[in-house]
C-alpha cells in the first residue's frame, strides 16, 4: 500500500544541513498496525507527516496505493484525504466551534456525501462509540479521553483505508489510553484498516503488529510484534 | 455545509464579543456614513431629472461678448422676447415658456392669508414639465390671466383641503384669481420649484414694464422642449445670431444657446462659454469621501480578521486534513464576511434613519430612503457584496493559505514579515485617509472663517430688511417717521434690492475719458433714497450720501472704490457720468460692498438716487433697546400702515450666511465625516492593539518576570503602532497639501496654507493613536505574569 524509497528530509540553515530523516526506506501493506517509536527529535512526527502528505520530503520517492504522491497536486491530495486517510492528533484538534456531531459530520460534508446518508453514518458512529448522549456538546465540555474518541470517530466516519495517529494517547491517562488502543486494535482486526501510530509507550506499541524504531532520522529497527501478547 | 458554516460563523461571532462588536460597529458606522453621503449625492445628482422628459427640457442661455470679441460671461437669464421669436422662427421647438424667479406672494381666501413662493409662467410650462394633476385640467390652466395653479400642500394650507377647484383667491391684495388646477407637490430637488403658478398675462397686467418687448433686459428664464430628433448643436448654430438680428446693440453683444436643464444644476459654471464644472465637483468630493470611509471601515475588517488568524489557523489546519479544499475555505470565510456585512448594513440603515432628520436639518435638504424603489434594494445588495468581498477577500485568501502541519504544530509564523507588513500597510493607508481628512477639515474651516470675517463693506449686525410692498409705497415717509420716533430703529432706507445679494447689473455707463470698449463694462446697480450710507454702515471714502433738500441730488450717484479705479477717475466727486441715459453727478465714493459671491472679486458698483424703484426696506435696529421689543414695535407699526400684508422681517447676517451655503455644507460634511473616519480608524487600531497584546501575552509575562516595568511594556507595545501612524503622516501630508491648494485656488480670496495646520494634525493624530493603543498595552502590562505563563 505504501512504498517509501530513500526518503530524506533536511533543513538548510546558513549552508548547514540539519537532517531530520535519512535514507528511510520501507513498505507498508494494507491491514498492518504499525507503531513508530523513538526518542524525542528522532523524526517520528516528520515521518508521519510525510506519510500523511502534510509535509514533502526533500528527497526520495513515495508511492501511496501505487501512485507517486511527491508530485501530486493539491486537488489530488485533497481527494486522498477525503477518501483514504484519517488523521488522529495528540491534541485531538477538534473544531471548537462545532458540536460533537458536527465535528464528526465535517469530513462527510467535504466528501459530498448526501444528507440522509451523512445523518445515518454519524448516528452509526456515535452509537458505536457510546456518545449519542454527548452529540450536542462542544469539545471543551468533554474530557480528554472523550475528545480523543470524537477525534477517532471523525477519522473513521469517512471510512478511510488508513489512520495516521500522532501520539493519540499522549495527553490521556492510562485507562483512557488503553481504551483507545483497544479500539485501534479492534478496527485493525475487524475492519482491516491500516493504522500507523507514533508513540513513546512500549505498552501502546505492543498493540500493533510491527514497530519501526527511529533514531536520529534513521530506521534502526523494524520489528514484527509477536502476536498474542 | 453552508448552514454549518453559517452556524460556525455565528458561534465565532458570539465567542469573540469585543472583536465582533468592533468589527460590526466599525463597519456599520462606515456604511451608514457612506450611505448618507451617497443619498446626498444621489439627491443632488437627480436634480431636475425627475421629470418624464427631463432629457429633452432645455434652458435658453446667453453668452455675452466683451469688447475683445471674447465671451466675458454666460448667463441663464433671457429677455422676454426670445421665447416668442424662437417659437415663431424655429420649427424644431415643440414647447417654449418664459418663467419668472420665485417671489413670495400673498395669497388670501378671506380668512387665511399666507405668503408662498410664486412664479409667473406661460401656459406651455405645463406641457414642458409633466406635473401630476390632482384636480382640474392642466391643458388650459394658465390661459386666463386670472387663473392660478396650486400645489397640494399650498391648497391644504390655504383651504384645509385639496379639492379646491374654481375657488377664488385674493392675490397680493390686488386681484382675485380662480384656482384652475391642483398638482402634486414637486420633489425638493427641482430648480423651478414653486408653491403656486400664475399666468404670465397677469404679470403683464400688474407690471407695465414687462409688456414691451425688450431684447436688452435679461431678467427672465426661458425653458424649451424640442421635437424628437432635433440636433441640438445644429440648432444652437442656427439661433446664434438671433439677438443681433432682432436688436443690434453697442453695449451688449450676446449669443443665445440652449443647454439641458438637467445639466444646469451640476455643470452650471461656464468659462469662455464652455461648461466648466460646477456643483459636480463638490459631488465628486463627497463620492470620494464616501468611498474613503467605506475603505477605512473595510480595512478595519481585514486587519481584525487577519489579526485573529492565529485563532482560526487551527480550524483551517484541521479542515484541510479532513479534506477541505482551499476553495471551500475561501468561500467559508467570504460567507462569514458577507454575513457580518449584512448585519452591518441592517444596523447602518437603522443608523441612517435615526440620523437623517438631523442631517436634513443641518443641510436644509429633504433626503429620505426610498424603500419602495427596487433599484435601491439592488444597490444595497450590491453594496453588501462589494463591501463583504472587499473586506473579506484578504482574510479569506490569507487564512486559507495556511499549511496544516504548521498550524497544527502551533509554529505557524503569524508574524512572518509579509503578513505584518501588509497589515501595517493597511493601517498606513487608513491613517493616510484620516490625516488628509483632518487637514482638509481644518483648512476648510479656516477658509470659511476667513470668508465669514471678510469685511463686507457694510455692518450686518442689527441690520434687518423687509419687503417694500402694498401701502408702504405711498406711506413710506410716514412709516419712516413713526419707526424713527418709536426708537426701535436708528436709521432706515429703501432700495431696489437687498444689500445682501447681487440682484441687478447693467452695461453702457459713460464717463469722460472712457474708451469705446468701456461701454461693455458691467456694473452692479442699486437704486435708493435717503440714508443708505447711515443705515447700512457703508464706509464713505470721499464725498457724502444723498442729502434731503438738495434738488440736484435727484440725479446724483455714488460709486464704489473699484469702480473709480476701473474707470480711471481722479478726484471723482463732482464729475458727471451718463447712467441709463441720464446725466448724473458723482457725490460720493464708498468702500467696496461685497454684493455677489463672497469668494469672487467684486464688479464695479453704482448706487443711484431713485425713489421710484424700490423693493426692500432696510432698517438699523436701535441696539440700546431689546431686540425682541424692537421687532415687535416694527411689526406693530408696519401692520397699522399696511394691514393686508404679513410681517416678513429678515436679518442681514442670516442672509449673508446663506450665500455661503455650498461652502458651509462642504465644511459641515467634512467635519462630520472626517471625524467619523478618524473614529473608525481608531476603532480598528484599538482592535488591532488588543490582538497584538493578546498575541504577546507570553512575551509580556516573561518580560515582567524578568523585571520589566509597566511603562516599559506599554512603550514596547505602542511604539510599533505609533511608528505606523507617523509613516502615514509623512505619506498623507504632501497629498493633503496639494489637494487643498487646488481647492483653495478656486477662490479669488483665500487663506494661505500654514505649517500650523500640519503641526496640529500631526500632534493630534499621534496623540489619538497613542491613547487608543496604550490603553490596551496598559491592560496587558498590568496583568499578572503567572496567568500569562500558565496560559501557554
Amino acid at each position: 500500500m505504501i512504498e517509501l524509497k530513500n526518503i530524506e528530509k533536511y533543513y538548510a540553515n546558513k549552508g548547514v544541513k540539519s537532517y531530520i530523516l535519512r535514507h528511510v526506506t520501507t513498505s507498508i501493506k494494507q491491514g498492518e498496525f504499525i507503531s513508530i517509536m523513538g526518542p524525542s527529535g528522532a523524526g517520528k512526527s516528520t515521518l508521519l507527516n510525510i506519510l500523511g502528505m502534510l509535509e514533502e520530503p526533500t528527497y526520495g520517492a513515495y508511492e501511496f496505493m501505487g501512485e507517486d504522491v511527491v508530485s501530486l497536486n493539491e486537488r489530488k491530495r485533497i481527494e486522498l484525504y477525503r477518501n483514504h486517510i484519517g488523521f488522529v492528533f495528540q491534541a485531538y484538534h477538534l473544531i471548537d466551534e462545532m458540536t460533537v456531531a458536527e465535528n464528526i459530520e465535517a469530513p462527510l460534508l467535504y466528501k459530498k456525501v448526501s444528507g440522509p446518508e451523512r445523518k445515518s453514518r454519524v448516528a452509526d458512529v456515535l452509537d458505536r462509540f457510546n456518545m449519542v448522549a454527548k452529540k450536542d456538546l462542544f469539545p471543551n465540555q468533554l474530557s480528554g479521553g472523550q475528545q480523543q474518541l470524537v477525534g477517532i470517530a471523525r477519522a473513521l466516519v469517512a471510512q478511510p483505508s488508513i489512520i495516521l495517529a500522532d501520539e493519540p494517547t499522549g495527553n490521556l491517562q492510562s485507562p483512557q489510553a488503553l481504551q483507545i488502543m483497544e479500539l485501534f486494535k479492534k478496527l485493525n482486526e475487524e475492519e482491516n484498516i491500516t493504522i500507523i501510530q507514533v508513540t513513546h509507550s512500549e505498552v501502546n506499541a505492543a498493540y500493533g503488529s510491527r514497530i519501526l524504531h527511529l533514531l536520529d532520522g534513521v530506521i534502526k529497527e523494524d520489528l514484527a510484534v509477536p502476536q498474542g501478547v | 455545509m453552508y448552514i454549518l458554516n453559517l452556524k460556525i460563523a455565528l458561534r465565532n461571532l458570539l465567542r469573540n464579543k469585543t472583536a465582533s462588536l468592533i468589527n460590526i460597529s466599525g463597519l456599520a458606522i462606515g456604511l451608514a456614513a457612506c450611505l448618507m453621503l451617497l443619498l446626498y449625492v444621489s439627491y443632488e445628482w437627480n436634480y431636475d431629472k425627475g421629470f418624464k422628459n427631463a432629457d429633452r427640457i432645455h434652458q435658453v442661455m446667453f453668452n455675452f461678448y466683451g469688447a475683445d470679441k471674447n465671451i466675458r460671461a454666460t448667463g441663464d437669464q433671457s429677455p422676454n422676447t426670445i421665447a416668442g421669436a424662437l417659437k415663431e422662427e424655429m420649427p424644431e421647438v415643440e414647447h417654449i415658456s418664459r418663467i419668472l424667479w420665485p417671489v413670495k406672494r400673498l395669497l388670501a381666501d378671506g380668512k387665511n392669508s399666507f405668503k408662498v413662493e410664486g412664479r409667473y409662467a406661460d401656459p406651455e410650462i405645463l406641457k414642458i414639465f409633466d406635473f401630476q394633476v390632482l384636480y382640474g385640467n392642466l391643458d388650459h390652466a394658465l390661459n386666463d390671466a386670472n387663473s392660478i395653479v396650486l400645489t397640494a400642500s399650498t391648497a391644504q394650507r390655504l383651504f384645509g383641503r385639496m379639492d379646491v377647484l374654481n375657488k377664488v383667491l385674493r392675490f397680493e391684495n390686488q386681484v382675485d384669481l380662480k384656482v384652475t388646477a391642483v398638482i402634486k407637490d414637486l420633489p425638493p430637488n427641482v430648480s423651478y420649484n414653486f408653491d403656486c403658478l400664475n399666468s404670465w398675462k397677469l404679470f403683464e397686467q400688474l407690471n407695465s414694464w414687462v409688456v414691451d418687448p425688450n431684447w436688452h433686459n435679461y431678467s427672465f428664464y426661458t425653458l424649451v422642449t424640442f421635437k424628437q430628433g432635433t440636433d441640438i448643436p445644429a440648432f444652437n448654430e442656427k439661433i446664434k445670431n438671433m439677438s443681433r438680428k432682432h436688436a443690434a446693440s453697442v453695449s451688449t453683444d450676446s449669443e443665445p444657446f440652449v443647454y439641458p436643464l438637467a445639466d444646469l444644476h451640476l455643470y452650471g459654471r461656464f468659462i469662455n462659454g464652455k461648461p466648466a464644472g460646477g456643483q459636480i465637483e463638490q459631488l465628486r468630493i463627497f463620492t470620494i469621501l464616501a468611498l474613503s470611509i467605506l475603505i477605512i471601515a473595510c480595512i478595519n475588517f481585514m486587519n481584525l480578521s487577519t489579526a485573529r488568524s492565529q485563532k482560526r489557523a487551527k480550524e483551517v489546519g484541521i479542515k484541510k486534513t479532513i479534506g477541505a479544499s482551499r476553495k471551500s475555505l475561501i468561500s467559508q470565510f467570504l460567507m462569514e464576511s458577507l454575513m457580518l456585512t449584512f448585519v452591518s448594513v441592517v444596523i447602518a440603515v437603522v443608523l441612517v434613519e435615526l440620523c437623517l432628520p438631523k442631517f436634513n436639518h443641518l443641510l436644509d435638504i429633504k433626503l429620505k430612503i426610498a424603500y419602495a424603489h427596487p433599484l435601491n434594494w439592488l444597490g444595497v445588495i450590491a453594496l453588501i457584496f462589494f463591501t463583504g468581498i472587499l473586506a473579506g477577500s484578504y482574510p479569506a485568501f490569507f487564512l486559507s493559505s495556511f499549511n496544516p502541519v504548521q498550524t497544527l504544530k502551533k509554529t505557524v509564523k503569524l508574524k512572518s514579515s509579509f503578513s505584518l507588513n501588509f497589515r501595517q500597510i493597511l493601517v498606513i493607508v487608513q491613517f493616510s485617509f484620516a490625516v488628509i481628512l483632518i487637514v482638509a477639515t481644518l483648512i476648510i474651516y479656516e477658509q470659511l472663517q476667513y470668508l465669514k470675517n471678510k469685511p463686507l463693506g457694510y455692518q450686518t449686525k442689527a441690520l434687518v430688511e423687509m419687503p417694500h410692498e402694498g401701502n408702504l409705497y405711498l406711506k413710506y415717509d410716514l412709516l419712516k417717521e413713526r419707526l424713527l420716533s418709536s426708537g426701535a430703529v436708528s436709521a432706515m432706507c429703501h432700495s431696489s434690492g437687498s444689500i445682501s445679494q447681487q440682484n441687478s447689473n447693467s452695461t453702457g455707463m459713460e464717463w469722460q475719458g472712457m474708451s469705446e470698449a468701456d461701454k461693455k463694462m458691467s456694473v452692479n446697480q442699486i437704486y435708493t433714497g435717503y440714508d443708505f450710507v447711515k443705515t447700512n454702515g457703508v464706509e464713505l471714502l470721499e464725498g457724502r450720501d444723498f442729502k434731503k433738500g438738495l434738488a440736484s441730488d435727484s440725479v446724483a450717484v455714488m460709486l464704489s472704490e473699484s469702480a473709480i479705479k476701473r474707470m480711471g477717475l481722479v478726484n471723482p466727486v463732482g464729475k458727471d457720468v451718463i447712467f441709463q441715459g441720464v446725466k448724473r453727478t458723482i457725490v460720493g465714493v464708498f468702500k467696496d460692498i461685497i454684493w455677489g459671491s463672497l469668494t469672487t472679486k467684486e464688479k464695479p458698483m453704482i448706487i443711484a438716487f431713485n425713489q421710484e424703484n424700490s423693493d426692500v426696506i432696510t432698517m438699523r435696529l436701535n441696539t440700546e433697546k431689546d431686540l425682541k421689543e424692537n421687532l415687535e414695535t416694527i411689526g406693530r407699526i408696519t401692520r397699522e400702515i399696511n394691514p393686508d400684508f404679513p410681517i416678513d422681517i429678515r436679518f442681514l447676517d442670516q442672509l449673508v450666511a446663506e450665500k455661503m451655503k455650498n461652502e458651509a455644507t462642504l465644511g459641515l460634511l467634512s467635519n462630520l465625516f472626517g471625524g467619523l473616519a478618524i473614529f473608525i480608524s481608531c476603532l480598528g487600531l484599538f482592535g488591532l492593539s488588543a490582538f497584538s497584546a493578546e498575541q504577546r501575552t507570553k512575551e509580556i509575562g516573561v518580560r515582567k518576570v524578568l523585571g520589566a516595568s509597566v511603562s516599559g511594556i506599554v512603550q514596547l507595545l505602542s511604539v510599533n503602532f505609533v511608528k505606523t501612524v507617523l509613516i502615514a503622516l509623512f505619506v498623507a501630508m504632501p497629498v493633503a497639501y496639494l489637494l487643498m491648494k487646488k481647492w483653495l485656488d478656486k477662490f479669488d480670496y483665500h487663506i494661505s496654507i500654514g505649517w500650523q495646520v500640519f503641526l496640529i494634525t500631526g500632534v493630534s493624530t499621534v496623540m489619538i493613536a497613542f491613547l487608543t493603543v496604550s490603553w490596551q498595552a496598559y491592560r496587558a502590562a498590568k496583568s499578572n505574569p503567572v496567568d500569562a505563563l500558565k496560559y501557554e
